[in-house]
């Protein structure tokens, strides 16, 4: 029957692109349980001893500090940004609108180790230590952009006379914000937070130039790759896929019960 | 050209008006959306703007509640000047289209909202809040549910009672009625105009349906391209419109367009005869006019029975309005619309060839 081949297809095909994605990152956890120095499958003898030897590193400690502050305050400064951002070219027209709607989005179509040399040279000519404060930058350039998309999807899904009717019920124009639009916006707001964290959290190439003397999980990750591989490699980078796969998961529920509460 | 009908009643013994607008004006870049309106809002009437889309209406009532700001003119309230006060600090509130509920509040948090932004305490609030539900008939077991959850109905009278709770000396409404079925909105309609009485308040209502204004209104203004064309009582507006605008808003009509002949009488222009009309209410000596008449007293004739004017016509078509029915009639080239209750209706083997008529009385004389 046509019904069920088609089923069949859909399930075949569907596994084929969970074990396609999943494959590699299954292999990496297995590779940092290998008792053995070296890369190699098949693994002879299992152990923790390099996820002990991960977690007790002072040195791997400050690098995943750098990459959580540098991931923290991205966050913080990019959903403020974004948010009024979202709000000056959803809610309200002005001249230059359209403009500054694409003009936003260029960034992320920008190859990001050119955005990242381009920004190392920058700091530079003016004289800037890079250091991983300057990585916050460098990052923000690119994952602004894409938060203000996310939490322009929400502004675009909320009516306008919302704000409105709360002014002409007697609200200041702070009370609006406070009362309707935050509120109202915490949903993509929450999304666009996840976001933030975790394309910075996994950023290489913008790293890479800018970061300075300080360096992030990813940039540690391709140093012992190229030299000095352990199974702590392996190892860290399993451990920041799941803190990742943590947060969006929590992060995940956290917006559900947010976007039921505004909109059920 | 705001003509005020002839029939009005004059100032004196009227309530003392509590919005009046002179002059307002106001333009979109070359767009003029609203052109040069003189307006008096009686102190507890039910005023309502009935007008197509893009009239103006919409404009006309955010300056009211003072979300747009007028090009040229003067709101004022109480005598006050308020072109420029923000609607957080009119003592008016206006009840949207779409409602603007608050889908993250409940029912009661939406009624008691505009008490939280005054500082009202909570127990106050919630306690004026249930007040309210009594008022628009909302069981008291609503005050924790969430608005969106509940029906159309239900969310206008949300929406109905939060703007109480404002306590606004003037509630505008922007056609809230609109996305309502029939049988409901008559309903809302008529508890609406309860509501009215009893809070005493001044309603301004916008609509594009006649038929919702005639129901609930002490006056109507209708609205044409930015301007407002007549003003008054529903009977005035039914009884006696200034122009075919007016009338053909009120429903299907016939309209036909005559001239003087050289002997002074009336003549068709789109069919043959001579007319015997009423003078135009302008008094106006007219060298065209187009007379107008109303499904309603347009009759067909039978033998030996007259009217002051006639047209020979066939009937091609005939439907079925429920309680009356419309024929359609072919007079030349012209269709004329004739109604009739469903007693008086044709027998089906009647000639289709039928004598129209209508008095000179039951008809309007228009110059424009």
């Amino acid at each position: 029957m046509g019904h069920r081949r088609t089923n069949a297809a859909i399930w075949t095909w569907t596994l084929f692109v969970l074990v396609a994605i999943y494959l590699p990152i299954v292999c990496g956890a297995l590779a940092s349980f290998n008792k053995s120095r070296y890369f190699g499958f098949p693994i002879k003898t299992y152990s923790t001893e390099w996820w002990q030897k991960t977690l007790d590193s002072i040195e791997i400690g400050m690098i995943v500090k750098t990459s959580i502050s540098i991931a923290l305050l991205v966050t913080v400064f990019s959903v403020v940004i974004a948010t009024f951002g979202a709000l000056a070219f959803a809610r309200y027209e002005w001249k230059g609108r359209r403009f500054y709607q694409k003009l936003i989005l260029l960034p992320i179509f920008f190859p990001q180790p050119v955005l990242g040399l381009a920004m190392l040279l920058g700091f530079n000519a003016v004289g800037i230590q890079t250091s991983w404060m300057t990585a916050v930058f460098a990052h923000m350039i690119w994952i602004v952009p894409v938060v203000t998309l996310v939490i322009a999807i929400q502004v675009y899904g909320f009516d306008p006379s919302l704000e409105e009717a709360a002014y002409d019920l007697g609200c200041s124009r702070t009370q609006v914000f406070r009362e309707v639009t935050l509120p109202l916006l915490w949903p993509g707001i929450w999304s666009g937070m996840l976001f933030a964290f975790l394309l910075s959290w996994s950023n290489f190439p913008l790293s890479l130039y800018t970061t300075g003397a300080d360096s992030t999980i990813p940039e540690w990750l391709y140093a012992k790759m190229v030299a000095g591989y352990t199974p702590m490699v392996p190892a860290l980078g399993t451990m920041a896929t799941l803190g990742a796969a943590g947060l969006l998961l929590a992060g995940g529920l956290i917006g559900l019960l947010l976007r039921r509460r505004a909109a059920a | 050209m705001l003509q005020t009908s002839p029939a009005a009643p004059q100032s004196a013994e009227l309530p003392k008006p509590i919005l009046q607008l002179v002059g307002i004006r106001k333009t979109f870049g070359a767009f003029t959306a609203v052109e040069n309106i003189d307006l008096d809002v009686r102190e507890g009437e039910f005023l309502t703007i009935v007008g197509p889309s893009g009239s103006g209406k919409t404009t006309l009532l955010r300056m009211l509640a003072g979300m747009d700001t007028p090009s040229e003119g003067n709101i004022t309230l109480h005598g006050q000047l308020i072109n420029d006060v923000p609607p957080n600090k009119r003592p008016t509130c206006l009840v949207f289209q779409s409602l603007a509920l608050f889908p993250h509040k409940s029912v009661g948090e939406n009624i008691a909202f505009p008490l939280k932004v005054k500082g009202v305490d909570p127990a106050a609030r919630k306690a004026r809040a249930l007040e309210l539900m009594r008022v628009v008939r909302l069981p008291e077991s609503y005050f924790d549910k969430n608005v969106m959850k509940c029906s159309g109905g239900e969310r206008q009278r949300v929406a109905l009672a939060r703007a109480l709770a404002y306590d606004p000396e003037v509630l505008f409404f922007d056609e809230p009625l609109s996305a309502i079925d029939y049988k409901l909105k008559k309903t809302l309609e008529k508890e609406l105009k309860d509501l009215h009485r009893e809070t005493g308040k001044t309603f301004i209502y916008i609509t594009h349906s006649l038929e919702e204004a005639m129901v609930m209104s002490d006056r109507i203004g209708v609205m044409r391209a930015g301007r407002i064309v007549q003003i008054g009582t529903p009977e005035e507006i039914y009884g006696a419109p200034v122009d075919r605008f007016v009338c053909e808003f009120v429903g299907e009509v016939n309209t036909l367009k005559v001239t003087r002949g050289p002997d002074g009488a009336w003549q068709g222009v789109d069919v043959p005869g001579t007319f015997t009309l009423a003078p135009p209410r302008s008094g106006a000596d007219l060298k065209e006019a187009f007379v107008v008449v109303r499904p309603e007293f347009m009759r067909i004739l039978g033998p030996g029975e007259s009217a002051d004017n006639r047209l020979e016509g066939v009937v091609y078509n005939e439907y079925s309005l429920g309680s009356r029915i419309q024929y359609q009639v072919r007079v030349g080239a012209k269709v004329m619309l004739v109604e009739l209750s469903r007693g008086r209706a044709l027998p089906a083997s009647a000639d289709r060839k039928v004598t129209l008529g209508w008095d000179a009385a039951d008809a309007f004389t228009l110059e424009s």
